[in-house]
């Protein structure tokens, strides 16, 4: 009975651990570190698309790597409290993103289903298509940024 | 009665007027809507700084009312005007208050633009030149100054649909055929071809200096050098 209760309390403990929030500064850093990835991989896609040469596997690498930041659940970097503070650098998360839940989600999935896109079209190599993708991919980037990121 | 008119608008300060309507309006849309329009939002920001250029240039070089002197807004003539003393020709204190403070306005947002950054897939041709907080800042002042432009264009057409309704003043028609009815007074001088030709240079020179064409092409790099990771 007692070596039961001891692995309840365990286990209690350890999915305490896994399912604890990661510290403000690192969520901050997490946030930024991911949107300036993906914005090295839209600068990539952007290159291939206006550049005189299109590397299809370039393009490819940088659509995968699009869609999986897009997919990997970064909502949960918006832990409580980090509304402010600084990461690599002071955040620019507007708090309208902690109190407007319905339009964050809006927006963001908006992103998702356009990031998914973008690495379908990626794999086709069709440059044309890639180009006009990138543009409607861009305009989710901005659907946030307009209403939820603070302007300098 | 003999119907009086004189030559108020040389041509290319009508051409720059509504030129510029038509690249302020492309610049907002694109602006706002983003996505693939962004290079067309920068493609335009070219063309107002060119179009601003010519204008410094026929500012001191045009014909008599396109003059900046002829309309310089002083404290002194602007009491004039309030008081409702002012009889002049072309834009009047207030206009010419208007006129400084639009170009001086664009001014600001054309540079700041040249430098800004969307943090997504666009930044300015001038971009590479400075720091990337420099850039977000000046970013920053392109988004606010949109506003302040906006509104001051609003101010400006309501202004001039005012001097139409209430002061029976027709500004808009001036502005297209170049002439001014109804009025006497000395005709606009100056400002010729050779004039045109030289501010088109300097505008000309002012946008390839703005594109960032003249910057140094990173060196490509090694294809080889590409690590397959």
């Amino acid at each position: 009975m007692k070596s039961k209760l001891l692995l309840a309390l365990l286990t209690l403990a350890l999915a305490g651990t896994a399912a604890a929030q990661v510290k403000v500064e690192d969520a901050i850093k997490f946030r930024q570190s991911g949107y300036g990835f993906m914005a090295w991989n839209m600068g990539r896609i952007k290159m291939n698309v206006e550049g005189g040469t299109y590397n299809k596997e370039e393009v490819i690498k940088a659509a995968n790597a699009i869609q999986a930041i897009a997919n990997s659940g970064m909502g949960a970097l918006y832990v409580p409290g980090s509304d402010k503070g600084k990461g690599w650098d002071e955040t620019r998360a507007k708090p309208a993103i902690f109190t407007d839940k319905e339009k964050v989600g809006k927006v963001a999935m908006a992103f998702n289903k356009e990031a998914n896109e973008m690495a379908k079209v990626a794999a086709t190599g069709d440059a044309a298509a890639v180009g006009a993708q990138l543009g409607k991919l861009g305009d989710t980037c901005k659907g946030c940024h307009d209403d939820f990121k603070a302007k300098k | 009665m003999i119907s009086q008119r004189i030559r108020l608008w040389d041509l290319p300060t009508r051409l720059f007027h509504w030129l510029l309507v038509l690249a302020f309006v492309v610049a907002i849309v694109s602006g706002q809507v983003g996505g693939k329009l962004i290079d067309v939002h920068g493609k335009i920001g070219l063309a107002i700084v060119g179009l601003i250029a010519f204008r410094l240039v026929w500012g001191f070089a045009g014909s008599t009312y396109a003059r900046f002197a002829q309309f310089f807004p002083t404290p002194a003539r602007i009491k004039v005007y309030l008081k409702g003393e002012w009889r002049g020709l072309g834009h009047n204190p207030l206009g010419g208050l208007s006129v400084f403070s639009l170009i001086f306005l664009l001014t600001v947002q054309v540079a700041s633009g040249l430098f800004a950054n969307d943090d997504i897939a666009f930044v300015g041709p001038l971009y590479e030149l400075v720091s990337k907080v420099l850039s977000d800042r000046l970013t920053g002042i392109h988004h606010l100054l949109s506003n302040v432009l906006i509104a001051l264009v609003v101010l400006h057409v309501v202004a001039v649909a005012f001097h139409g309704h209430f002061k029976k003043d027709d500004l808009i028609k001036p502005m297209l055929t170049g002439w001014k009815e109804g009025v006497s007074g000395e005709p606009a001088r100056g400002g010729g071809l050779k004039v045109s030709i030289v501010a088109l240079i300097v505008a000309a020179a002012a946008v390839y200096g703005a594109s960032g064409a003249w910057l140094p092409e990173p060196p490509p790099p090694p294809a080889a050098e590409t690590p397959i990771w």
